[in-house]
């Protein structure tokens, strides 16, 4: 005969409970389903007034700026946080958000990493202190409090969020736009007045055939991790390499860069017999799709400080190319602070339509200095006040007067350029 | 009794040129030291001449001796080869602390300061810097210039501040120049063979090349190796209205020969401070210039650097 387990009876006892706790809600849901045999998945349709693709970098502070102008906002993200590479990229020292002694960046996303900074009694760099190297000016914050709070600067701004989303089909319907998304158990259709396509590689404005333009072989990108050593969100260094042949242009290619990345990590892991103690989950990308837009801010333009007469936003890192030989980065010449026209944010030909971020429309060189995260802060929050004017006034960004998208960008703190 | 005062003077004369001569080639350049060389210099061929004319009947028995004319042609034969500077003379002089193979000269004109230099004669370094309103010609600031390269350390003095309170009117060149010395040392000590010296005491990299020559005159010109050129200049005892002392004013440039340009201006950079880093060494960095400058921001007008490369001229 089995000896019993003595602790089986009061297991059991409880096990039984649970079971029969649960069998009453279990039975309720089956039984719902069982009632509906053709169950379709929900399809909703929505209103808003601006809608914003991609809660990266660009993305979070676009919706945040149309929301606090008033315009009803959806903020539309295919993963499970806001932050892009800063959060789930793992890229968290953005910069730069000074120039020469001088800040030429603040607004909405400052404020962002400030707080994060402060809240995370962090430490950021002695802007008065002239740097030996461009990253030493970039700010360290923690990367998980930095995308909750986005979620609450969002819901303070009324934006409403929709993560594991993303559009399918774009089509123009009278009053605007016609997106419809997908996401697990998901169906949207969005009416909106607006779209900010903060995707990275412009995908909305890829699904409306406008030009977008691609270099044959991208810059590598990178997957961050912390191999041996404790990850200290917001404080210390974090390992990274090159995942090469990085391509962000759709999620085949997406998929076999993290699969790369991850596979040299483990390869490093089984070498190093060290443990990973932090991995991000997917690929910093660099470089995908960059839009053709209504101007191109060219690597002249960007390496003399051109001043743009509709000049949304300056931008400040060296010209910085990643290679698979590495990168050399080129500094700009003391006092040159370049500038990026609202025109290089607009696909060209189109309406209602705005871009943000590392897409936006200029040549390769000056696309490694424009695609890093300050720049691409300022670009979003302009998006963020064109796309909201426009919708206010039943018009198109590049019809919103100047004048008043400055005046809105300085309201909100942002540093507007202004010609030396 | 003349022709033994002549003949002394000679040798003592002799002696000064011998020793400014020697420190001339082992010390970075200084005006006291090459103004001392040049002037005895002059003097010694007075005074030779002296003592030609005072010995003429021996120098006639001379002329007729076979010594004579051997030591002339030999003479002649050495000055021709110092002259061309082939390969091993190039080598030699390249020990030099002062000039290398180079030729450099500082001028204080009516409009500022002229520093030329140049290594090579394909190579043909101008720095004039116009000087400003708050400069004072009967009381001149204190004035270094040297190179720096990527890594930020020091590779030569161009022109090494005068004066004894240079260290503290200078610092940040001070540090740099320390910084250099103690990395040369640490490089002897551990018996590292000074030519490698880049790959000993910095990175192993070419922009780290603690060779001046590497920047100036590369052997490979399709590769980069930017370099800086600075200059620190304060005038000791200038207050503001925020301070009681300006601090020094920290001027630089950068050189690629892979990117050449004839004419860069200087740009200002900034004023050094003592800093204490985290491990707790003690470092200068330099910091924005601030609302405590005034007058200081105006020693210098503009600084204006001109590079003359001939292509293909070894």
């Amino acid at each position: 005969m089995k000896k019993q387990d003595p602790s089986w009876n009061r297991r059991h006892f409880l096990q039984s409970s649970f079971i029969g706790a649960g069998a009453a809600i279990a039975s309720t849901s089956e039984t719902a389903v069982a009632v509906v045999p053709e169950a379709r998945e929900p399809e909703v349709t929505v209103e808003f007034d601006v809608l914003v693709v991609g809660g990266g970098t660009a993305g979070t502070v676009a919706a945040i700026q149309a929301g606090l102008l008033g315009a009803k906002t959806l903020l539309l993200e295919r993963n499970s946080q806001l932050g892009g590479t800063m959060t789930t990229g793992g890229v968290a020292f953005p910069g730069l958000f000074d120039a020469w002694g001088k800040q030429i960046i603040a607004g909405i996303g400052w404020e962002l990493v400030k707080e994060s900074v402060q809240l995370d009694e962090g430490v950021q760099p002695n802007f008065a202190k002239v740097p030996k190297r461009h990253w030493e000016n970039q700010v360290y914050i923690n990367q998980f409090l930095y995308a909750i709070l986005c979620e609450e600067k969002c819901a303070a701004a009324g934006v409403e969020i929709a993560y594991y989303e993303f559009p399918q089909a774009v089509t123009r319907v009278e009053q605007g736009w016609q997106v419809d998304c997908v996401g697990f158990g998901t169906k949207r259709r969005i009416l909106c007045r607006q779209i900010i396509d903060c995707t990275g590689g412009a995908e909305v404005v890829g699904l409306l055939g406008y030009a977008r333009l691609r270099e044959e072989e991208r810059q590598p990108g990178s997957f961050l991790y912390m191999l041996g050593e404790a990850h200290e969100p917001g404080r210390n260094q974090i390992h990274r390499l090159y995942v090469h042949g990085a391509d962000s242009t759709n999620s085949r290619t997406a998929t076999q860069a993290n699969l790369a990345g991850r596979k040299s990590i483990l390869e490093k892991v089984r070498h190093e017999k060290k443990r990973l103690m932090h991995l991000q989950p997917e690929t910093g990308f660099r470089e995908s799709f960059r839009i053709e837009g209504e101007t191109m801010v060219t690597v002249n333009d960007y390496t003399t400080g051109r001043f743009f007469e509709d000049a949304i936003s300056y931008a400040f890192y060296p010209v910085d190319l990643h290679t698979r030989e590495g990168v050399k980065p080129a500094p700009l010449k003391p006092g040159v602070v370049p500038t990026i026209p609202l025109r290089a944010l607009i696909p060209k030909g189109s309406r209602d339509l705005i871009v943000a971020g590392r897409c936006v429309s200029s040549d390769r060189l000056a696309n490694s200095g424009l695609r890093v995260q300050a720049s691409c802060m300022g670009m979003g929050q302009a998006a963020g006040v064109a796309a909201a004017l426009a919708a206010k006034a039943g018009t198109t960004p590049l019809e919103v007067p100047l004048i008043e998208i400055h005046d809105r960008l300085r309201e909100h703190g942002q540093i507007v350029p202004v010609k030396a | 009794m003349s022709q033994r005062f002549v003949t002394l003077l000679t040798a003592t004369s002799f002696l000064v040129l011998s020793v400014t001569g020697v420190i001339a080639f082992i010390r970075p350049f200084s005006l006291q030291v090459v103004g001392l060389h040049a002037l005895v210099g002059f003097a010694f061929v007075a005074l030779v001449a002296f003592h030609v004319a005072a010995s003429s009947r021996a120098m006639t028995r001379h002329l007729r001796s076979p010594t004579l004319w051997t030591v002339l042609g030999l003479t002649a034969l050495i000055t021709a080869i110092l002259w061309w500077q082939p390969r091993p003379v190039k080598a030699i002089l390249g020990l030099s602390g002062n000039l290398g193979p180079a030729l450099d000269r500082f001028e204080v004109g009516e409009t500022g300061l002229v520093y030329r230099y140049s290594p090579d004669p394909a190579y043909k370094l101008v720095l004039e810097i116009r000087t400003g309103s708050s400069y004072d010609p009967e009381n001149p600031p204190r004035l270094a210039i040297w190179l720096e390269n990527q890594s930020h350390y020091h590779i030569k003095t161009l022109l090494e501040p005068e004066g004894d309170d240079s260290e503290e009117m200078l610092p940040y060149r001070a540090a740099k120049f320390a910084g250099w010395k103690t990395a040369l040392a640490d490089a002897k000590k551990r018996d590292v063979d000074l030519d490698s010296l880049a790959h000993a005491i910095s990175s192993p990299t070419e922009n780290s090349s603690f060779d001046p020559a590497d920047y100036i005159l590369p052997q490979k010109s399709e590769s980069s190796m930017p370099y800086r050129l600075l200059i620190e200049i304060n005038q000791p005892q200038d207050p503001s209205p925020k301070t009681a002392d300006q601090p020094s004013l920290v001027y630089q440039v950068e050189i690629d020969n892979f990117d050449p340009r004839t004419f860069q201006l200087l740009d200002l950079v900034g004023y050094p401070v003592k800093e204490e880093s985290s491990d707790g060494k003690t470092e200068w960095s330099l910091f924005f210039a601030d609302e405590q400058f005034d007058s200081a921001l105006d020693l210098i007008d503009s600084a204006l650097l001109t590079i003359e490369r001939k292509a293909g001229d070894e």
